[in-house]
């Protein structure tokens, strides 16, 4: 087995490899230990409003999905009650979009039954929106390509850059005017927890929206349920208490959907740029494949319960059974 | 001990110990799905997308306490 890996093209990699490392280290290029910070910088303001890195991100993930939105259906015939059934078949790019679609809209059918045609559009917009933002930040030149500050005076002690001539490496002795920090013009938006929180927001509220519409008021009984009463003052009171717990639930939703899309993305870059400093250039392969499938995975998974807390909120009261 | 020391001391623990319970979870998740494929190799495709699910649900708890960790260490 070993002879079929030494073919031509893998011993020029390995090669390659190797005079990269040696390269740097004849350079004197150092990686700089990873230095994290939870709150996205600001680039720039607007007036007075305040411009971070990854707000920049969401615009250009926005306007990318819009650009590929336009680019895949190009194709379609204009009046698509008029076209034969051979223009109707989707080629190229847009067949990609129709075959993710549409697995995706038997997944959502599974779930949500006769609301999926309602609640589709919603979630996989959800779904497009958080998988770009997720898989933007695995770009080359994310995060590494931004504005050099003097670190803050507080931050003094911190790892930085110092400039060796035109090349900067890792810090000796840093004096604040002499070290430099990196803020990277882009930024993967899910890694600010403003982004999940707003999403999360979108989705709770959405399901109160959901649960009123099928259910009218009646729907707020869920809470406030004074129904037990009628089996004694004690049920009554459990069935109070139990109403709350669900006011609890719903709210604890919001931080769950937030904290668990923030969580991931955020400690997935932490985890590629410390790997990366610990060994360059080559252990931050395998977490890089990890990071586009927990991409993915918490796209799904912020989908999917999307979708299972809506058809929660339309099924109701009387037809579940408390758990 | 000083307070870097204290903070990293505190970061190490908060994801060492909140892991151990999300670890046994997703461990029971898989198996019990294991033997659901093995009773109803049929049904694998809805129960790998429910064990999905309910693997991402443990997990999160592992992500709270990695964020009470990255904000110890770096806040």
């Amino acid at each position: 087995m070993l002879k079929k890996l030494l073919t031509v093209r893998n011993v020029v990699i390995l090669l390659l490899v190797i005079a990269l490392f040696v390269i740097s280290g004849l350079l004197g290029l150092k990686v700089i230990p990873p230095e994290v910070n939870l709150a996205a910088p600001v680039l720039f303001h607007i007036g007075s409003y305040a411009v971070t890195n990854a707000l920049l991100t969401a615009w250009i993930v926005m306007i990318l999905l819009a650009v590929l939105a336009r680019v895949a259906t190009r194709r379609y015939p204009k009046d698509l009650a008029q076209a034969s059934n051979g223009e109707l078949v989707p080629s190229g790019f847009g067949n990609f979009v129709e075959w993710v679609i549409e697995g995706l809209y038997g997944l959502s059918r599974d779930v949500a039954g006769a609301w999926a045609p309602r609640f589709f559009p919603i979630v996989m917009t959800i779904f497009l929106f958080v998988i770009t933002s997720n898989w933007f930040g695995l770009l080359p030149g994310v995060g590494t390509i931004g504005l050099l500050r003097h670190p803050a005076v507080e931050e003094a002690g911190s790892a930085g850059f110092v400039a060796n001539g035109a090349i900067l490496t890792a810090h000796e002795a840093p004096t604040v005017e002499q070290g430099y920090v990196l803020i990277g013009f882009l930024r993967p938006p899910s890694t600010d927890l403003n982004f999940t929180l707003a999403l999360a927001l979108v989705a709770v509220g959405l399901s109160q929206y959901f649960g009123v519409k099928t259910q009218k008021l009646a729907y707020f009984k869920k809470f406030v349920d004074f129904s037990g009463f009628k089996d004694g003052a004690f049920m009554g009171l459990i069935m109070v208490f139990v109403g709350f717990l669900e006011l609890i639930a719903e709210l604890a939703r919001i931080v769950s959907f937030s904290f668990r899309l923030f969580g991931n993305i955020f400690a997935g870059e932490v985890l590629l740029v410390v790997v990366a400093f610990l060994i360059p250039y080559v252990a931050s392969l395998p977490f890089y494949g990890l990071e586009v499938f927990v991409g993915f995975i918490q796209a799904l998974v912020f989908m999917m319960l999307a979708l299972v807390f809506f058809t929660l909120a339309t099924i109701g009261h009387g037809s579940e059974e408390h758990h | 001990m000083d307070v870097v020391g204290m903070k990293s001391l505190a970061a190490a623990l908060a994801i060492g110990l909140g892991a151990i319970g999300p670890g046994i979870g997703v461990g029971i998740i898989g198996g019990r799905a294991m033997e659901a494929i093995g009773r109803n190799p049929e049904a694998i495709g809805e129960i790998r997308t429910n064990m999905i699910l309910a693997i991402a649900f443990a997990e999160a708890i592992a992500i709270y306490a990695l964020v009470v960790a990255l904000i110890v260490k770096f806040v």
